[in-house]
């Protein structure tokens, strides 16, 4: 070979080898492993080893040696591949080849198999320049060993090799080769089409020439290694990501076969195989299933016997193999209406279900101690025909066999699995967990496409009968899970939001289960609550109601979730199936169903206003479900805006849609609406004042429910016109226990309050409203503020708390602005503005109460600051300025200590919070120069927001220190609000004093040496601006950025460098000769362009040298 | 725990006009609170419930504000605990005395003398080196429950 070393004589290749195998062996003893690790790596590195390493191959004893011998030749191969000629590399494929196949039978397998990946992944470096008639010679000998020719061992190896071959060309599993994403696109494109195919079927000769022997022989023979394999690689090619038959063909896939219908409406996860009509004599026509299925119908038998169990190499993957062909879809199959599709699955079926029927008969064997893999495969089987089919195809599938059909199966199937999951009552990971999953995923599939396009008619009338036993079995189920564990004491994690979103998923495909069937299953739970609640009512006083009151819990969850669906911040429109499944003239609308069902709820609700009710039924735990589904029913029904929802809807589909039109205006202003509204109100002013301290309870009221009926106005302005909310809001301004709920949920609900305000008739009116609702809260700051004794009393933790609180509620009002209620907000933020710097000096060592400060303001101007006159934008700037002044004044040089390390990270984080709201107060301040709705201009009062924002930014920025930057928000938010100022006002920034500027540029500095992305390209965004704006300026006979461009002599006389050419110096020492993400190369680019235009000279001075 | 413990009344102890009796569910993180007469500032606030269908309880975590110890307390949300008085005033420092205690001057023109200076290494070198230095220090003194220490320290300019 030449090429080669021609000098290398025997002994120089013998004590080659002997090094390598020392170093092998010892970094196996780990001596010394990164002395030996060099050595090793050195003869990958070399340049052509070849001869050497197929030297150790040969001759070394040390299967480890071979092993890194190997490697070797991947390494360097790879590496000169480029520079081999053609006889060199045909002669190293085919040595690692032969060699793999010769040494088949030796031990230390793993050696064989890393030559034979090595065969493979060069053979794949090769592929595209090698001709047809050259591969073809390769793989007849890879053909003769898979065919058995030379013994078992070698048809094993030939099959392995095979694996490692697709293995590389598929794109997700190949091995990386340093070529274009492009060579593995065409190496992969090509197999599919030429080999692929091919392969299979020598897998498949192969299996089927040991089949015989291996059902014949009652103990495991050297054939069962064989056929584990081919059944590997058969699963394996299986799972190829065909697309010739999508791109190359076009063939439409979706519109071949029924059982492609609604597939876009499959959950994205489920996996089909779709290999192409070219697969179709293979897989369907050559009984080759059949094969599959007699094959583990033989194995069942033995594995009783020795060397066979259940879970036994070769049946896990035929099973594997099994599932795989559920999934098969396309134009595999004929489109002659799906029955060749049918045909098949059917036969799958009839294998699979001796694994799992009877159901009760195959879990009691699971119990008994029987693996659970063939149940859990029936599972998985099961899924993957459901998503390959429609409802009434899988329904019709068991028919052809048995009386019933493959719905009605497989609810019995499913209602084992929950049986056994409630009966053991075990934890999280058993098999009935796993099956139970498997099997609602199932349901979903089948389901899915039902719930979201309006056919009736998909489902057959025993589905629906199924789903509906189903659903009562889960009720049933749910609710004795329920009563069970309602004395489990499961600690802190246990409340209602974790759980919910923990059940969610499983309670939305309860829901789709309910909904399939859903004029049994309401009157169900209807009747399922009220008899719930009998048995409250029975019992009170007498006998112990938890059980009852957790199955109600659990109960309001599901109803919750088959009634209504999660809006998601849309609105919610009523589920479909309760849209047309129910006929009901509107003359009977308290018969409906779903109003009977809602209606015995609310009703049931209402109850807690009693308070003896109260205290001896509702629980907070209880109520937190009543509040959540108040919440949920709510957005979807009452008082809907039907005529947004209506057009939607019926621009498709053109129903008569009477059952929705009954449920809504039964639920609309017109009638029930209000009474229901009210009722809502009331409960949750009931648990804001009569659940002390049960701040989840209060926290579910504020954000979910009261929060979701202000957002629209039509619920506003039923809202404010009733008493009841009037009371709520008294309660708000006067009552002590409103201010002891927690003080984020205060806020919230002053928001709420005064959005409200929306649904007053008029402007004048609502301003007067939230006059009447915060008058007295900013009467509260300012006479707190103007008492002489201040100092001494404002530390006392009671007025430290109401102040808390007054702040949070100004802040929730403030959040709350709108253009009706602007003027009202902007004068209560006015009358405080005074007491809030008063307020800022005396707190100014209680980090809390400065945050609400800080962050009132920053709501507040963020609120108002478009809508201000230009007197008014005065007087607000010069506040912040001064609330800047006084903030910096406090904070500057100041250090605080404590002994302890964790109070020391909370008093960073304060300060880091704070720092943030002003930033934040900045970039709003920022936003007046942008969006501007006042009527004159500001600049009529002399105030200069770009000068404004610099200002603010240098008192701010000091406070900024480099451990603070560390926290990625506040860092961005700082170099986000830097990059604006310089994008947007460079002559202002061209004007600062040097000492401001030069604090600027040092902070640019900073930012461009950033590790973050995100906060480089801001900076490099501000570099551009400022050389854009030079550069024109100065084009335009301006002096630009003026002094600061030029060299500047500062005070000890040395020449300091011009701003520009300083950052075209580090922006090219950054790109030369610095490590920086590519994506910054675009942003980069931009900023050079204008730099370089500025500084000409140094460019060209730099360049030359 | 019993409810006696929570009632700010039952507290005779010199300290108990300097707490405030406040609703366990109201005290939040960062807040303050006494928990085995000690005043604490709370670093942690998790709620639980005694039993599913229970009533809410606070589980407070703090920290001892003078000596920095660690304790945990649970309260029923709907009790009260008490809240110490937390005061911070800040005085001119004008003089280090060999003995280790500061001199400060008072709002009023008087001087305060007896604090020592604070342990912590890293404060107390701070103050040392400044004076030193000449430069204007103000010291802010944290005072509760008849305690008093030196908790932080800001520069205002030398000293003219």
């Amino acid at each position: 070979m030449q090429g080669f070393t021609p000098n290398t004589d025997f002994s120089e290749l013998h004590s080659t080898m002997r090094a390598i195998e020392l170093a092998s062996n010892s970094i196996q003893m780990q001596i010394s492993p990164a002395a030996s690790e060099a050595i090793i790596l050195s003869l990958g590195q070399s340049s052509q080893p070849y001869k050497t390493c197929q030297f150790i191959l040969e001759n070394s004893l040390v299967a480890t040696a071979r092993f890194q011998a190997a490697a070797a030749i991947r390494e360097a191969a790879i590496r000169e591949w480029g520079f081999l000629n053609a006889d060199d590399k045909r002669s190293l494929i085919s040595f690692c080849l032969c060699y793999a196949m010769q040494h088949a039978s030796s031990p230390d397998s793993y050696v064989q198999a890393k030559v034979s990946s090595v065969a493979a992944q060069l053979m794949k470096r090769g592929w595209l320049e090698v001709v047809a008639a050259e591969k073809e010679t390769l793989f007849y000998q890879v053909n003769q060993a898979i065919l058995g020719i030379h013994g078992v061992d070698v048809q094993f190896a030939g099959i392995k090799f095979l694996e490692s071959l697709v293995s590389e060309f598929s794109p997700s599993t190949s091995s990386a080769m340093g070529l274009p994403r492009e060579f593995h696109e065409q190496c992969r494109r090509s197999l599919e089409r030429d080999y692929m195919k091919t392969f299979y079927q020598w897998t498949q000769e192969a299996a089927s020439s040991v089949t015989n022997r291996i059902i014949e022989s009652d103990s495991v023979v050297p054939e069962v290694k064989v056929c584990t394999a081919a059944l590997d690689l058969m699963l394996q090619i299986l799972n190829w990501d065909f697309r010739s038959n999508t791109s190359d063909t076009k063939i439409n896939v979706f519109s071949a076969g029924v059982g492609q219908d609604g597939d876009s409406f499959r959950r994205p996860e489920c996996h089909l195989v779709q290999p192409g009509s070219d697969w179709r004599d293979v897989l369907i026509l050559s009984g080759h299933v059949g094969w599959l299925l007699s094959l583990y119908a033989a194995l069942r038998p033995k594995f009783t016997y020795e060397g066979y169990w259940l879970d036994c190499p070769i049946a896990v993957s035929a099973r594997k193999l099994i599932v795989q062909f559920c999934s098969l879809t396309g134009t595999v199959f004929l489109s002659d209406d799906g029955k060749m599709h049918e045909r098949h699955l059917l036969q799958l079926l009839s294998g699979i279900l001796e694994w799992v029927d009877p159901p009760d008969a195959v879990s009691k064997a699971i119990e008994n101690g029987k693996s659970d893999s063939e149940m859990i495969d029936g599972c998985r089987a099961i899924l993957a025909i459901a998503n390959v089919t429609t409802p009434c195809v899988f329904d019709n599938l068991l028919k052809s066999m048995r009386a019933i059909g493959t719905l009605t199966f497989l609810s019995m199937w499913m209602s084992e699995v929950i049986k056994v999951l409630i009966t053991r009552n075990t934890e999280d990971g058993t098999w009935s967990w796993e099956a139970r999953d498997i099997l609602l995923d199932t349901w979903t599939a089948l389901l899915m496409p039902i719930n979201t396009i309006t056919v009736n008619d998909l489902l057959p009338s025993e589905g629906i009968k199924a789903a509906a036993n189903l659903f009562g079995f889960i009720v049933e189920c749910e609710l004795r899970m329920a009563s069970a564990s309602a004395f489990n004491d499961e600690g802190d994690s246990d409340y209602l939001r974790a759980s919910i979103s923990a059940m969610d998923e499983r309670l939305s495909s309860y829901a789709l289960i309910a909904r399939a069937s859903i004029d049994v299953t309401i009157p169900l739970l209807t009747h399922v609550f009220s008899e719930r609640v009998t048995r409250l009512n029975q019992g009170r006083g007498i006998i112990d109601l938890t059980e009852t009151m957790e199955e109600l819990y659990s109960l309001m969850l599901i109803i919750g979730h088959v009634i209504a669906d999660e809006g998601e911040g849309e609105m919610p429109l009523v589920p479909n199936a309760i849209q047309t499944q129910f006929v009901v003239n509107s003359v009977e609308a308290d018969k409906h169903p779903v109003i009977l069902l809602s209606s015995t709820i609310i009703k049931f609700a209402e109850q807690c206003l009693n308070p003896e009710m109260r205290d001896s039924v509702f629980s907070p735990r209880l109520m937190e479900s009543i509040i959540w589904f108040l919440a949920r029913w709510s957005s979807t029904y009452l008082m809907s805006s039907d005529g947004i929802g209506e057009k939607i809807l019926d621009s498709g589909h053109h129903y008569e849609h009477s059952s929705k039109k009954v449920l809504l205006s039964f639920f609309g202003e017109h009638n029930q609406g209000r009474v229901i509204l009210d009722i809502i109100v009331r409960i949750s002013l009931i648990t804001l004042t009569s659940y002390p301290g049960e701040k989840d309870l209060q926290g579910l009221t504020c954000y979910m429910l009261l929060h979701s009926l202000v957002q629209q106005r039509h619920i506003c302005v039923q809202l404010v016109a009733l008493n009841s909310w009037h009371e709520l809001a008294n309660a708000f301004s006067t009552e002590k226990t409103l201010f002891l709920l927690d003080i984020s949920h205060q806020r919230s609900l002053a928001q709420t309050l005064v959005r409200s305000a929306s649904g007053v008739r008029n402007s004048e009116e609502s301003s007067q409203y939230v006059r009447n609702l915060m008058g007295h809260i900013a009467t509260y700051i300012v006479e707190m503020s103007s008492k002489s004794n201040l100092k001494n009393v404002a530390q006392q933790p009671d007025i430290l708390l109401s102040v808390s609180c007054m702040l949070e509620r100004l802040r929730g009002a403030a959040s709350a602005s709108e253009p009706r209620t602007q003027k009202a907000i902007y004068e209560l933020g006015f009358s405080v503005m005074n007491p809030i710097l008063v307020l800022l000096e005396v707190y100014k060592h209680e980090s809390a109460v400065v945050y609400l400060l800080l962050k009132f303001v920053v709501d507040w101007v963020d609120g108002q600051i478009t809508y201000l006159e230009a007197q008014e934008t005065a007087a607000v700037v010069n506040f912040c300025m001064r609330l800047l002044q006084l903030y910096s004044s406090h904070n500057i040089g100041k250090i605080s200590l404590s002994l302890s390390s964790s109070l020391l990270s909370e008093a960073q984080t304060d300060k880091y919070k704070d720092l943030r709201a002003l930033l934040q107060l900045l970039s709003s301040l920022c936003s007046k120069d942008m969006i501007d709705f006042s009527s004159d201009s500001i600049e009529a009062q002399g105030t200069n927001i770009s000068q404004v924002v610099y200002f603010g930014l240098h008192i701010v920025t000091p406070l900024i220190s480099m451990d603070l930057l560390k926290y990625p928000k506040l860092c961005h938010d700082y170099f986000s609000l830097l990059s604006h100022l310089l994008e947007v006002y460079p002559e202002t920034f061209a004007q600062l004093n040097s000492e401001a500027f030069n604090h600027i540029l040092g902070t640019l500095d900073f930012g461009l040496h950033h590790q973050d992305v995100d906060v480089v390209s801001k900076c490099l965004r501000a570099l551009q601006a400022l050389a854009s704006y030079h550069y024109k300026e100065t084009g335009n006979g301006n002096i630009g950025l003026g002094a600061h461009a030029m060299g500047l002599k500062d005070s000890s006389g040395e020449v300091q460098e011009g701003l520009l050419s300083r950052f075209l110096r580090s922006l090219l020492q950054l790109l030369f000769f610095e490590d920086y993400s590519s994506d910054l190369i675009s942003v980069a680019a931009d900023a050079l362009l204008p730099l370089i235009l500025c500084e000409k000279g140094l460019y060209q001075v730099n360049d030359s040298s | 725990m019993s409810d006696e413990e929570h009632h700010f009344e039952s507290k005779a102890d010199a300290g108990a006009s300097k707490t405030y009796p406040q609703q366990a569910g109201t005290i939040r993180k960062n807040g303050y609170i006494v928990i085995k007469n000690r005043p604490r500032k709370v670093v942690e606030v998790s709620t639980s419930k005694t039993g599913k269908h229970g009533h809410a309880k606070c589980h407070f975590v703090a920290i001892d504000i003078f000596t920095s110890k660690k304790l945990e307390d649970i309260v029923p949300s709907s009790h009260n605990c008490d809240v110490p008085h937390v005061n911070r005033t800040d005085y001119q420092l004008i003089d280090i005395s060999e003995d280790g205690f500061v001199s400060l001057l008072t709002e009023n023109g008087n001087t305060k003398d007896d604090l020592k200076l604070p342990t912590d290494d890293n404060l107390l070198t701070q103050i040392k080196e400044g004076f030193a230095e000449g430069k204007d220090l103000v010291v802010s003194v944290m005072s509760s429950m008849g305690e008093e220490q030196i908790n932080a320290l800001k520069d205002i300019g030398p000293k003219n």
